[in-house]
C-alpha cells in the first residue's frame, strides 16, 4: 500500500482550502443562524493562509505541514474555531513527529490524536452540536478501513452524516448554546466544515486512484 | 428600531487596524500601538508590578482599548470583530505586559477567549515564560443558573473587575493576590442585559438576529446572543422592575449592603432613557436598603448599534471601595 509524504500532504491541504472556499457563503449563512455569521469567511481565510505558509516551509516532514496548518488556523482565525481547528491539526501533527512518510496506520493516529485533542480542549462530546459530531464518526470510520481509498470514502460519508445530525440538536457549547432550543433546526457550521475537509481529502484520494488506473 | 447596515468604514479587512490606528492617534498620551498591533500603555507601570493583559474580539468599543492606561490594563490584544485573538498574539501581549512581577491574563468568559488563553498559557510553558496565570471572569445571570456560576458569560459588569483589579495591580500585591482580588470582585458582581433592537455585523453587513418592533429580549449577551426570552416591550420602570429583582436575589444583595451600579448602554440608547431607567434603579435600591457607593451611566461595552442596556451591581467592602477610588486614566475610564 502507498504511503504519503510532505508534498502530497501539501496538495491535500490545498484541496481542503479550495473546497472550503467554494462553500464560504454557505458556511457564513449557517453561522448567521447560530453565531455571528462569519465562520465561512474566517475559516476559508485561515486555510488559505495555511496553504501559503506551508508552501514556504523548506524541506518539511509530514508533521511540519500539519503543525504549520495548525499555527495558521489558530493565529489566522482566532476565536473558538481557531483554537479548536488549530488543535485538531496541532495534536495530529505532534503525534507524527519524525516520520518521513505516513502509512494508513499513521493517519489513524493523526485523526485519533486530533479528535482527542479537540474533545479535551472543547470539553464537547457527541450530541453537543459541535464539530465533534462530524469528527468522531469520521475518525472511527477512517480507522475501521485498512486502505486509504476505502477509509477516505467512509470517513467523508460519516462526517457528512454526522454534520447533518447536528440539525435537531440543542447546542451545549459556544455562542449557539445561548440560543437554546431556538437554534435546534440549524446545522452546526463547525461540523459542516469537518465534513468539507473529509470530502476534500476523499476527492483527492479518488483523483490519485483514477490517475493511476 | 433597526440595525444600521451601512457603516462608515474603509474596507472590512482593515476595520480593526484602522480603528486601532485612529484610537492611538487620538489618545497618544494614554495608549500607543505597538508594531505588532498591541495597544499598550503610553508609560509602562513601574518594574516589579503585576502586568495585566486582556484579549477580546473587537466591535465592543470602547471595550477594551479604552481601558488601557494607568490604574487599568497594561496591554489589550484586539482580535477581529467579535473574535478572540489567537494564542500567539496573546503570548506577544503577555511578553509586552511583563514588568517582572508576573502577568495575569484576564478572560471575559466566552468559548473563544477561554480556549485561546489556555493555548497561550501552554505556549508560555513551552517557551519557558514563567509566572503567568489567567483568571476567568463572568457576571451574566441569564446565561446559567445560580450554583453554576462558572458557566456564565462575561458581560458589561466586568467593568467593575477591570477597574478594581487595575488599581490593585498598581500596588505591591503579587500575581496570586491579583488573581484572588479579581475573583473577589467577580464573585460580588452580577449583571442582566436587555435589548430592543439588533445590530449589523460590520464585516458582513448582515443583521445579527431579528427582533420585532414591539418586543424586547431579556438576557442579551455581548454578541447579540439571545438570553432568557422574548416578550412585549415594557416601559422604563416596568423593565427595571423585571430586571433588578433577579440580580439582587442571585448574589444576594441584602439590606445594608453597599454597591457600585452600572447602567451600560449597548450602543444606541439615549442618555435620556438611561437616566429615566436609573431613576427607578435608585428608587428600588433605596427601598431594598442597599446603598449606592458610586454609579456610572454610559457606553462602556457596546455591541455595535444595538439598542439596549445592561444593569450591573458590584457589592463592595472597604478594600474594594478604596480600590474603586484609586486613580485611573484610560481613554474611556477615568477616576481622579
Amino acid at each position: 500500500m502507498r504511503d504519503i509524504g510532505a508534498d502530497e500532504l501539501r496538495a491535500m491541504l490545498e484541496m481542503v482550502a479550495a473546497r472550503i472556499a467554494e462553500h464560504r457563503d454557505i458556511l457564513n449563512r449557517l453561522d448567521a443562524a447560530l453565531g455571528d455569521g462569519d465562520h465561512g469567511s474566517s475559516i476559508s481565510g485561515a486555510f488559505d493562509l495555511a496553504v501559503a505558509q506551508v508552501a514556504r516551509l523548506p524541506d518539511p516532514e509530514p508533521s511540519d505541514i500539519w503543525l504549520g496548518a495548525a499555527r495558521a488556523l489558530m493565529n489566522g482565525m482566532g476565536g473558538a474555531s481557531g483554537a479548536l481547528f488549530g488543535t485538531l491539526f496541532l495534536k495530529g501533527g505532534a503525534a507524527l513527529r519524525g516520520k518521513a512518510r505516513l502509512s494508513k496506520g499513521d493517519f489513524d493516529t493523526l485523526w485519533n490524536a486530533g479528535l482527542a485533542g479537540v474533545k479535551a480542549r472543547g470539553k464537547a462530546a457527541i450530541g453537543d452540536k459541535t464539530m465533534v459530531d462530524a469528527l468522531e464518526p469520521a475518525a472511527q470510520a477512517f480507522a475501521a478501513c485498512d486502505n486509504f481509498e476505502g477509509a477516505w470514502r467512509a470517513a467523508a460519508a460519516a462526517a457528512r452524516t454526522g454534520a447533518q445530525s447536528t440539525r435537531g440538536l440543542v447546542a451545549r457549547h459556544g455562542r449557539a448554546k445561548y440560543l437554546g432550543a431556538r437554534g435546534k433546526d440549524h446545522q452546526d457550521p463547525g461540523a459542516t466544515t469537518i465534513a468539507l475537509i473529509f470530502e476534500a481529502l476523499d476527492s483527492y484520494e479518488r483523483g490519485m486512484t483514477n490517475g493511476k488506473t | 428600531m433597526s440595525a444600521r447596515k451601512h457603516k462608515l468604514i474603509n474596507q472590512p479587512e482593515t476595520i480593526v487596524s484602522d480603528m486601532l490606528a485612529g484610537f492611538c492617534a487620538a489618545y497618544g498620551d494614554i495608549a500607543r500601538l505597538s508594531a505588532d498591533g498591541l495597544v499598550l500603555r503610553a508609560q509602562p507601570k513601574a518594574a516589579g508590578k503585576v502586568g495585566l493583559v486582556i484579549g477580546n474580539g473587537s466591535g465592543h468599543e470602547p471595550a477594551m482599548i479604552g481601558w488601557v492606561g494607568e490604574g487599568l490594563f497594561d496591554v489589550n490584544i484586539a482580535g477581529e470583530i467579535f473574535t478572540a485573538p489567537g494564542p500567539e498574539r496573546i503570548v506577544q501581549g503577555i511578553k509586552a505586559a511583563d514588568r517582572g512581577g508576573g502577568v495575569l491574563v484576564c478572560v471575559s468568559h466566552h468559548a473563544g477567549d477561554l480556549l485561546n488563553a489556555e493555548l497561550a498559557l501552554e505556549l508560555c510553558e513551552l517557551e519557558g515564560i514563567a509566572n503567568v496565570d489567567m483568571v476567568v471572569l463572568y457576571d451574566d445571570i441569564s446565561s446559567a443558573p445560580k450554583g453554576r456560576e462558572p458557566e456564565r458569560r462575561g458581560t458589561a459588569g466586568l467593568f467593575f473587575v477591570w477597574k478594581l483589579l487595575g488599581a490593585f495591580c498598581e500596588g505591591d500585591g503579587d500575581l496570586a493576590a491579583a488573581k484572588a482580588l479579581a475573583e473577589k470582585a467577580r464573585d460580588n458582581t452580577r449583571s442582566l442585559a436587555m435589548s430592543l433592537s439588533s445590530c449589523a455585523s460590520p464585516v458582513t453587513g448582515e443583521v445579527m438576529f431579528e427582533i420585532a418592533e414591539d418586543e424586547m429580549e431579556i438576557g442579551m449577551g455581548l454578541h447579540g446572543e439571545m438570553g432568557m426570552g422574548r416578550q412585549k416591550a415594557l416601559n422604563a420602570s416596568e423593565t427595571i422592575d423585571l430586571m433588578l429583582p433577579p440580580i439582587l436575589e442571585d448574589l444576594p444583595f441584602q439590606a445594608g449592603d453597599e454597591a457600585l451600579v452600572l447602567l451600560n448602554d449597548s450602543g444606541s440608547m439615549t442618555l435620556m432613557e438611561l437616566f429615566i431607567l436609573y431613576k427607578r434603579v435608585a428608587e428600588k435600591l433605596a427601598a431594598a436598603g442597599i446603598s449606592v457607593y458610586k454609579s456610572w451611566i454610559g457606553p462602556y461595552a457596546t455591541t455595535q448599534e444595538m439598542a439596549g442596556f445592561a444593569l450591573s451591581l458590584c457589592r463592595v467592602d472597604e478594600q474594594l471601595k478604596t480600590l474603586w477610588d484609586a486613580p485611573a486614566n484610560g481613554a474611556y475610564m477615568k477616576q481622579i
